[in-house]
């Protein structure tokens, strides 16, 4: 008797429609539809621009290549590629040095998460202010008369203000290490405090001293914060061109400050290979960090 | 046996809590211990001060006859299981196991070869051959606590500190692991100290049972005794299968607020506050009118509910002065019984059974 009833049950069951997964991808149309019109479709045109004839008050869509050997065959262009790429690399292992150690102190010896937060929002502060007002702020600190040579002076320590301070590399990568440290310090705060205690008690109670145990857990298990603020820093560092204009006076030229000299000018056709080399680089930057850790893993 | 591991006076506060109020201990080598206590009842600090991750207060611990108290965790030599494993994520099973033998900072096992030979051994000792290979996060919950117990024997402590090992597993696992964790430890020869807050694990797997009250030991037995001879009413009210009656003693009675009980022959037990216990399978329930022999005690009741459990019956009574009494009937014994609700019946006891406190 229960057999008939539980087959007559399933037989008067209604049959239920399967939703088709298709309704669920118009989430996606308001995104896909603002990045074709205000992303995918200026860098392609970037591309197309790219090839266009420039002459030195107009540009013309016929097609040439003649852009493309300038920039590979001039100094100034080369140059600004390799001043880029140096200046990366510089800012970017400035700003781990600086910032892993201040990570490390928030998110693993604070043990007070309110006390964690405050810490983090205190990284945060110079971001109240404008970007330029920041990076001009640097001119009075640095400069001849600045503050730091007055106190250097004053103390005794130097005879003459040191002038390699301001107007030069070193100060623009001062400048972008302190602006960008703090997309460093983020992320790798946030999995270092992922980090359940246990597992580095356990790593102590099997017998491993403080620096085995950062070398084999802490690091290793931070290095997907790394990677995320590797990855913010250089694109950031990579587009960069107001730090180094307002602070190298014109000694540093990155391909940022290419292509807003080549616009200002109405360069376009030189604008958009730089652009391109830009975009390749920081392409290649990001898709070489990830290969790194497997965020998927992670996240 | 030696004493592996001796307590003394330990105190540890926080704040205004006293977590351990003067611990003493003496711990034999080559022994299975299990520490019960109440939830905040100090036994997770208690396990963590002799790891060394909390510093005592006050006291001193001897581990092999050396104080250690100024010792770092790194050096005591004293394993750790924890409740949740504190796998590393990060590496497989058998690099987790190698962990300690590689990076300890005494005495480093730098041979490759070696450290091979000895994660493939304590691997089929507990029982994980053929997942050396997997990421912790891709086993089952009693193969990582196998993984964690076998990361902490492969050091060979002379100890092994467990903090509720089984509490996160189901409980089918459970009780098999108690058989294997037993097993290992037999096989292994060092001495484990196994907390836990529930008293079946505790009597089941301990060779000697200790009971934490508020920060104190509040018994040091073997499970036999503990089990029938609780040495305070608040063991008793802990191992969960006492009925408990404040109240104080007047000549030969008991008087408490259902009545006075006469008392038997043995010598009341002491302890700070007087209270009359009579376990839950001890009690039989009778109809109001039945007879009661002369060494009996009695008292009525009114019927609320029963829980079956399987292999017997709980059956909850509610007492005139509002107490829940409880009576646990096996069914090996005789058929389960109906009683109506709400009906009044007679709780019947031998004078002898009962213990008491005073």
């Amino acid at each position: 008797m229960s057999m008939m009833a539980v087959a007559e049950q399933t037989e008067t069951e209604p049959v239920v429609e399967k939703k088709s997964p298709g309704k669920a991808l118009w989430l996606l149309a308001p995104g896909v539809i603002w990045m074709s019109l205000f992303l995918v479709l200026p860098m392609l045109m970037m591309v197309y621009v790219s090839f266009w004839t420039q002459t030195t008050f107009t540009i013309e869509p016929t097609l040439t290549l003649k852009s493309w050997v300038t920039f590979f065959t001039s100094d100034t262009y080369l140059g600004a590629l390799w001043t880029t790429v140096r200046i990366w690399l510089i800012v970017l292992v400035a700003t781990v040095l600086v910032g892993y150690p201040a990570a490390l102190f928030v998110g693993l010896f604070v043990k007070n998460k309110a006390l964690q937060t405050v810490l983090l929002v205190l990284c945060v502060i110079p971001f109240w202010t404008s970007f330029l007002i920041r990076v001009l702020a640097w001119r009075p600190m640095l400069g001849k008369e600045g503050a730091i040579n007055m106190i250097l002076m004053n103390f005794g320590i130097t005879d003459a203000p040191i002038e390699v301070l301001l107007f030069s590399e070193l100060s623009v990568i001062i400048g972008m290490t302190q602006i960008y440290c703090v997309f460093m310090v983020g992320p790798i705060a946030f999995m270092l405090g992922r980090i359940d205690t246990s597992i580095i008690e356990a790593a102590q109670d099997l017998g491993a001293g403080f620096w085995r145990i950062f070398r084999t857990i802490i690091l290793p298990l931070s290095m997907p914060g790394v990677v995320v603020g590797a990855i913010f820093v250089s694109v950031m560092v990579l587009g960069e061109f107001a730090t180094s204009a307002a602070l190298s006076g014109r000694k540093v030229n990155l391909l940022g400050n290419i292509i807003v000299t080549q616009v200002g000018s109405l360069k376009w056709a030189f604008a958009a290979v730089a652009g391109v080399v830009l975009t390749i680089l920081m392409g290649a930057v990001v898709a070489a960090l990830l290969r790194v850790v497997d965020l998927r893993k992670e996240l | 046996m030696s004493t592996v591991l001796q307590l003394k006076n330990i105190t540890k506060t926080y704040g205004d809590m006293r977590a351990l109020s003067g611990i003493d201990l003496a711990l034999p080598g080559d022994a299975y211990i299990s520490l019960l206590g109440p939830s905040g009842s100090g036994k997770t600090t208690l396990l963590r001060v002799i790891a060394g991750f909390e510093h005592p207060d006050g006291g001193a611990i001897l581990f092999d006859g050396k104080r250690i108290d100024t010792v770092a965790p790194h050096q005591r030599g004293i394993g750790f299981v924890f409740q949740n494993f504190a796998l590393f994520p990060h590496l497989s099973v058998a690099q987790n196991i190698a962990f300690g033998l590689e990076n300890r900072d005494v005495d480093p096992v730098t041979d490759r070869r070696v450290v091979d030979a000895r994660v493939r051994d304590i691997i089929s000792l507990v029982g994980l051959s053929g997942l050396e290979g997997r990421a912790v996060t891709q086993i089952s919950g009693g193969q990582r606590q196998r993984v964690a117990l076998a990361r902490t024997l492969v050091t060979e402590p002379r100890m092994v500190l467990l903090d509720e090992p089984l509490g996160a597993l189901d409980a089918n696992l459970r009780a098999r692991m108690r058989a294997e964790l037993r097993a290992i430890r037999e096989r292994c020869g060092v001495t484990f100290l196994h907390v836990t807050g529930s008293e079946a694990e505790a009597l089941a797997m301990g060779d000697t049972v200790l009971v934490l009250e508020s920060g104190r030991i509040a018994q040091s037995a073997d499970s036999d005794t503990v089990y029938n001879r609780p040495a305070s009413p608040a063991v008793a009210r802990f191992l969960n299968c006492y009925n408990l009656f404040p109240g104080r003693i007047e000549g030969g009675t008991f008087v408490g607020g259902v009545g006075r009980f006469a008392l038997g022959s043995g010598a009341p037990t002491r302890a700070a506050s007087p209270a009359y216990a009579i376990r839950y399978d001890r009690v039989a329930v009778r109809p109001r009118e039945a007879a009661t022999a002369e060494d009996e005690i009695r008292i009525e009741a009114n019927f609320v509910a029963s829980e079956y459990s399987g292999a017997a019956v709980n059956s909850f009574f509610a007492l005139d002065d509002g107490r829940v009494f409880e009576v646990e009937s096996h069914l090996s014994h005789a058929a389960p019984e109906t009683y109506a609700e709400q009906g009044r019946y007679a709780l019947v006891w031998k004078r002898e059974d009962a213990l008491v406190y005073a």
